[in-house]
């Protein structure tokens, strides 16, 4: 397997910035040192807090470190034309108020210069998945949570990306939505897509992930496979694990 | 650079677009047709200078509008990226912060041009028709050439006030401030020619550093050509027009880079 894309070495991350002075500020993120290889899916766990969307804003260069590197496929992660190659879901599902999927759907398909047969082709074939074709033509404020979070999907998988970094894919889905996305996560790692996703539901994570990486206040707890975390932590189940690895035994 | 243009391009579309179907921007529109058109109704009350008074009344219409525009809508567009973390969406896809602050601008600046483009126009048709009721001494001419320029000044000085929120929305946290700071600034920029004009005799250093400050804060004053609509007096010479035209867009231009730089700098939480 070749070794790629993503690698964060040492980074660390302080909010705000002018509270650094202050001795007992604890950074958002400290040394974080991960690397993620292609075709693998990564599942970023912790509670909250524990800078799993800081992990990603630093990755999509929404923000940038205080400290250490992040490269993507050797590159910095502003590089526009690593973008080609990412497909990003946001925490919350977010858009100019007034429009439609079909208005960002064209501006997506001109930054990535896509043919407009290639957008119509990739744009139905999404929006079909994602039960959306039927009212893609609808402003977006009308959409129920769901119905936006799986818009946030089409956007972030139209333009057939490699790698996919998911924050909170299920969040403020409801059970049947939850498993459409989550059959659709197998699916996309059955074609082969390099996936990091950040979740708070520990099932979704066992059931998808092939990797876990788990943070607690900024740090690195656990990297590695859920047969070592419960080698690691002599735990039976991924929730066990997970409290165990960040000193909420009792908790159980 | 052609791919760059269509990104700018694409993403104005889309400030464009979501301007297009604002209700409360369709509202405003609406609103200020209104205002215009009640121009026929009250024209009778004036007294005397009617082509002047109502001139001032239909370009003043565009004008306010305009601000109101700016200062609610632009603010708010500009604070997409803050509230709704929109820019996160739209980032997430290959367009720099760069082109992401030109496509903002050139968005909103399509709006501005749309909504004085429809204004003047009515407001054109108002005062044809007040011209036609009232006797010839009122308009002693209705110039096109000065009616065009002096709604080109309005959309300088909203182009000028455009580039300013642009730049603010970088700097500072929270649509609030933005909106105080817009307001502090066009205010600064309004009370820079009655402090020079207050020391237009004697305290020449002070003078010279009004003066100076008239480069960070522009003087809109200039920009103001309505009253020759109705005036037989001849239109600025082109030297001048021209360089008024230069100052804005070197203006523009360099208020732009600089919000580009903080945006390139500053994280987008």
């Amino acid at each position: 397997m070749i070794k790629l894309n993503l690698t964060l070495t040492k980074v660390s991350k302080f909010y705000p910035k002018e509270i650094c002075f202050a001795a007992d500020v604890k950074p958002a993120l400290a040394n974080l040192s991960f690397d993620l290889l292609t075709g693998q899916t990564l599942g970023l766990i912790g509670a909250n807090g524990a800078g799993k969307s800081t992990c990603i804003r630093l990755m999509m260069d929404f923000i940038r470190p205080d400290s250490g590197t992040i490269r993507i496929d050797g590159c910095p992660p502003g590089d526009r034309g690593l973008r080609h190659r990412i497909g990003y879901l946001p925490e919350v599902a977010s858009f100019p108020p007034n429009l439609t999927l079909s208005d960002m759907l064209r501006f997506v398909g001109a930054t990535h210069q896509l043919s407009k047969a290639r957008l119509a082709e990739q744009a139905e074939r999404w929006l079909r998945t994602l039960d959306l074709w039927e009212v893609r033509k609808r402003s977006l404020q009308s959409y129920s949570k769901g119905m936006q979070q799986r818009a946030s999907f089409v956007l972030a998988l139209v333009h057939d990306p490699e790698l996919l970094i998911l924050d909170e894919p299920m969040s403020g889905l409801d059970p049947i939505g939850r498993a459409k996305i989550s059959a659709l996560i197998t699916d996309l790692k059955a074609q082969g897509k390099t996936i990091l996703f950040c979740s708070h539901i520990l099932e979704d994570v066992d059931r998808l992930a092939d990797r876990l990486l788990i943070l607690h206040k900024g740090e690195k707890r656990f990297d590695g496979t859920l047969p070592q975390l419960h080698e690691t932590y002599g735990s039976q189940t991924i929730t066990q694990g997970f409290l165990r690895a960040i000193g909420e035994e009792a908790v159980c | 650079m052609l791919a760059a243009t269509r990104r700018i391009g694409a993403l104005a579309r889309l400030v464009l677009v979501d301007g297009l179907r604002r209700y409360a921007l369709l509202g405003l529109v609406a609103l200020a047709l209104a205002v215009e058109l009640s121009g026929l109704f009250f024209f009778a009350f004036v007294p005397r200078d009617i082509g002047l008074v109502a001139t001032d009344f239909i370009v003043t219409a565009g004008w306010a509008t305009g601000m109101i525009f700016l200062f609610f809508h632009a603010v708010q567009v500009m604070s997409w990226g803050e509230n709704r973390r929109v820019i996160h969406t739209l980032l997430s896809h290959p367009i720099s912060r760069t082109e992401y602050v030109l496509g903002v601008f050139c968005g909103l600046l399509l709006l501005l041009l749309l909504l004085d483009g429809l204004l003047a126009g009515l407001g054109y048709g108002v005062l044809l028709l007040i011209k036609s009721w009232v006797s010839a001494g009122y308009f002693e001419q209705l110039g096109l050439a000065a009616y065009v320029l002096s709604w080109a000044g309005v959309l300088a000085t909203q182009m000028l006030l455009l580039s300013a929120i642009v730049l603010f929305s970088g700097m500072l946290r929270g649509t609030f401030t933005v909106l105080l700071v817009s307001l502090a600034y066009y205010l600064i920029c309004n009370g820079l020619p009655v402090a020079l004009e207050f020391f237009r005799e004697g305290a020449p250093l002070m003078r010279r550093f009004l003066q100076g400050l008239t480069l960070l804060f522009p003087n809109f004053s200039v920009y103001d050509y309505k009253g020759l609509v109705v005036a037989t007096g001849k239109l600025p010479a082109l030297p001048q027009l021209a360089q008024q035209l230069i100052f804005v867009l070197l203006y523009a231009v360099l208020v732009l880079t600089v919000a580009a730089a903080v945006y390139n700098r500053r994280d987008l939480k």
